[in-house]
């Protein structure tokens, strides 16, 4: 189903819509040049996924060494706070792939390419156990069009 | 008193309007505003001018998610804060998951170490607002009697002002006390409260002061050690002789986990035994007492990766008839009554934690509110 | 089976014992203030031990002959866990112990180890005391109080274990600690009953300071024993701290894995109390719910008498299982019998 979400003029990057398609709630983000919908259905207990913060992932090397990395790009259900990567939908909280000891920094936002660890997500991070249902959305015609 | 279910004797003719969820902990919460408008004009003064004395926990230890609340619990009502509106808290929780009965544990008066007669005035400001803003708003809530506990006899007056009034089915003190909770200084309120009927719910928060192993840096350590401080006092209330003293009394542990339950009762009972000269009040084995006398309210119930094992600690501490389903609305950490509890308890137990060991402990009526 | 015990203990009687170990100003100092030590009375009172071995003849007789063939014996002494405010003695009493246990005792026999202790109240003076005797092969960790000011993974307290790990030596968190400080995170208690059962909540709010601060991040090598509290609370205290970490592990973004994981790979308990249930389901139930074979390392405690519900878990394990408990995990943490 395509659903015509708004003109793009009128949907800023930093914005979300949410709305109903064929009885599923869907948030649709905008960060900067790209869209994203997810479903505003957190698979842990069934939260308003999509009213929940975006945040940037926090990385440490070391006991106190924290900082944020650079792009805004996981949703955090508003209410236990599971985290989802607004272009996969999977779920990441914390847990890190062994043997890593460091961090890139600066992740690039982009779609998917196609392979095992999508553009987007931190490629060092072990998933979690979730996986929130997304969708596509591009731009037709000046407007953002949601593909449910 | 066995630790088995107990269910309530009377039948209901429609089964479509048979109790089948009542939620332990929910919390309202006034801001001060709301509250200063039930002081009286000298103590209301006392407020603006000199504020409220104690600092917060959470400026201790800040809430690491959501500033502790879900982020959809903010009525984005002028001058209302998350618990504040019966309206989100009926819409949100009584409606979303069709609870039957949901107990307000209001925590607002909690850590209040002000002066005395301003700790009473300010707790009886808390059981007023219970009662015109949300008792009387839909017959679905409960209220628990908050009372000025580092002071029992006025806390004493206040439960006594409160006990005719049904709707108010527990006398709410904190975990964390200036004395531990098995001391004598507690006894009249556990008295007051056993005379008129009530269980007394001790709701984890309080005047929290992490002796044993010293402050603690993060919340999350905070969070976790909610359990520890219960065990601790649970250990108190036991070794302190409370039960013998007051055979009546029932206690609801809340918002502290249950699985720790089942070592503590082990350990207890080894160590009561041989040691029987320094506790000589004590007649019999502590886990008689817990059997008999404590409940314990579910969120945040534990999530091990075998399911199977919380049924385990549940059966070890013998809990069947103990536990009582909380979401702990609107907290971040709140269990929803849909997903919370696993498959494995199986239907019985189920029940027996979502409505009828409350609807017993309660005395709730077991139909539904229309 | 060859077996190591992992905490008996040893005290001098006296101060006396102590006196070749401390220089002039401090036998005067002890002389007149009237110090005596206790033996930790508070927490072992005549009703529940005797007690501890003074000398290695005491302790030759009662642990070292006997059924069990230990070995080697883990000895602890926890003599300095008094209230010492005053660092300088807190320091000096610290070192004396530990020339103590040395010379009246590891020198003796072959089959001991010990723990090394430290000032509690001075990070720099712990320092200082590990890097003297902590080259000693015999020394083989460092001995805590489970009671502390500060909970033990703050990063004040985090050179002790660096200096730890650079002697290859483990930490050790022994029941008990400062007598004056309230005891529980409530306030003063009024019997022994919530004293004994008490260190266990404490050692629990220790794993959760080691974990959350980091300290297994920053020191991957180090493993600490838990010795005296209790471990029948560890499956429950994991499973709430995994499920609270998942909501806020931003607090502490340098954890790269569950706490449980942390938990299961740096920390050990020792056997003594058990405090065990004596029906074989629920034994096995709690077999299922922590890795015992893993993480259990034997210990009488003597003199301390807890019961011996012990006997009944072991009973339970395989042969196998049962070695690892009584040998191997001990053999390999301690670096023994190679």
């Amino acid at each position: 189903m395509r659903v015509v979400v708004a003109p793009l003029r009128s949907f800023p990057s930093g914005e979300r819509r949410i709305i109903e398609v064929g009885g599923r709630s869907i948030g649709v983000f905008r960060v900067g040049e790209n869209f994203y919908g997810i479903r505003n259905r957190c698979p842990h207990q069934g939260g308003p996924l999509c009213l929940g913060h975006l945040l940037g992932d926090a990385v440490a090397d070391a006991p106190g060494d924290a900082r944020l990395s650079a792009d805004p790009l996981r949703i955090a259900c508003p209410w236990h706070g599971w985290e989802y990567d607004l272009d996969s939908g999977q779920s990441f909280m914390g847990m890190v792939a062994p043997g890593v000891r460091s961090y890139g920094v600066g992740l690039s936002p982009g779609r998917s390419l196609g392979s095992e660890v999508r553009a987007g997500a931190p490629a060092k991070r072990v998933p979690g156990p979730y996986v929130a249902e997304t969708f596509d959305v591009n731009v037709e015609d000046e407007y953002v069009v949601l593909h449910a | 008193m066995s630790s088995q279910v107990e269910t309530r004797p009377e039948v209901v003719a429609d089964p479509a309007r048979a109790v089948e969820l009542v939620d332990c902990d929910v919390h309202a919460q006034a801001t001060e505003a709301m509250l200063a408008a039930y002081l009286s004009p000298g103590a209301r003064r006392m407020l603006e001018r000199y504020g409220r004395r104690t600092p917060r926990i959470t400026e201790w230890y800040p809430r690491a998610r959501h500033s502790g609340m879900r982020v959809d619990a903010w009525p984005g009502k002028p001058g209302h804060i998350w618990g504040s509106d019966p309206e989100l808290t009926r819409e949100q929780l009584l409606d979303e998951f069709d609870v039957d009965y949901a107990v307000l544990e209001v925590l607002s008066g909690q850590d209040c170490h002000d002066h005395p007669y301003f700790a009473a005035e300010w707790n009886s400001a808390v059981n007023d607002w219970q009662l015109e803003e949300l008792l009387s708003f839909d017959a679905r809530f409960r209220g628990t009697i908050a009372v000025p506990h580092e002071y029992p006899e006025l806390a004493v007056a206040e439960i006594e002002r409160r006990a005719a009034d049904e709707r108010f089915v527990a006398v709410l003190m904190p975990a964390s006390t200036a004395e531990q909770l098995g001391e004598p200084k507690y006894w009249p309120i556990y008295k007051a409260a056993t005379a008129c009927g009530r269980p007394v719910a001790f709701h984890t928060g309080g005047y929290v002061d992490h002796r044993g192993a010293g402050y603690p840096s993060f919340y999350l350590e905070y969070h976790v050690g909610n359990g520890i401080v219960m065990q601790s006092q649970l250990t108190s209330m036991v070794a302190g002789g409370v039960f013998e003293e007051i055979p009546g009394l029932r206690v609801v542990l809340t918002e502290c986990g249950v699985a720790w339950a089942a070592a503590l009762r082990w350990s207890l009972d080894a160590a009561w035994e041989p040691m029987r000269e320094d506790h000589p009040r004590l007649q019999r084995r502590p886990s008689e007492y817990i059997d008999e006398h404590v409940w314990f309210t579910t969120q945040p119930i534990e999530e091990p990766d075998n399911p199977e094992h919380l049924v385990y600690t549940i059966e070890q501490a013998r809990l069947s008839g103990r536990l009582l389903f909380a979401t702990d609305y609107p907290h971040w950490d709140f269990d929803s009554p849909r997903q919370a509890l696993p498959r494995a308890l199986g239907p019985e137990l189920r029940r027996a934690i979502l409505c009828e060991n409350a609807l017993a402990l309660y005395r709730l009526p077991r139909e539904r509110v229309v | 089976m060859d077996t190591i015990d992992c905490d008996v203990h040893c005290a001098p009687a006296s101060y006396d014992a102590l006196f070749p170990y401390l220089s002039d100003y401090w036998r005067q100092y002890i002389t007149e203030a009237g110090i005596r030590l206790t033996g930790l009375a508070h927490a072992y009172p005549r009703a529940v031990a005797a007690p501890a071995p003074s000398s290695y003849a005491e302790l030759a007789s009662e642990v070292l002959v006997g059924e069990a063939q230990f070995r080697f014996v883990i000895l602890n002494c926890v003599t300095g866990f008094e209230t010492h405010r005053n660092p300088y003695f807190a320091a000096a009493v610290a070192s004396a112990i530990n020339d103590w246990v040395h010379e009246e005792m590891l020198a003796r026999d072959d089959r001991l180890r010990a723990s090394l202790v430290v000032s509690t109240v001075s990070t720099d003076d712990a320092v200082a005391e590990i890097e003297r005797v902590g080259e000693d092969p015999r020394f083989v960790q460092v001995l805590l109080p489970v009671r502390s000011d500060l909970p033990w993974g703050h990063k004040v307290n985090q050179p002790i274990f660096a200096a730890a790990r650079e002697r290859g030596l483990q930490v050790g968190l022994h029941a008990w600690g400062r007598a004056g400080k309230a005891p529980t995170p409530s306030g003063f208690t009024t019997t022994y009953l919530e004293d004994y059962v008490g260190n266990q909540p404490i050692a629990q709010a220790q794993v959760l300071s080691f974990v959350s601060e980091g300290v297994f991040e920053r020191f991957p090598e180090l493993r600490v024993v838990v010795s005296e509290c209790g471990f029948a609370w560890l499956a429950p205290l994991l499973w709430r701290f995994d499920k609270d970490w998942k909501g806020v592990w931003r607090e502490v973004p340098w954890l790269k894995r569950r706490p449980s994981e942390y938990v299961r790979d740096h920390f050990r308990f020792t056997t003594a109390p058990a405090h065990l249930p004596s029906d074989p389901v629920t034994l096995g139930q709690l077999l299922e719910m922590m890795d015992a074979a893993g993480m259990l390392m034997y210990a009488s405690d003597h003199p301390h008498v807890h019961g011996n519900s012990l006997s009944l878990l072991l009973d339970q394990l395989s042969d196998e299982d049962r070695q690892r408990v009584m040998w191997e995990n001990a053999a390999g943490l301690y670096e023994l019998g190679k």
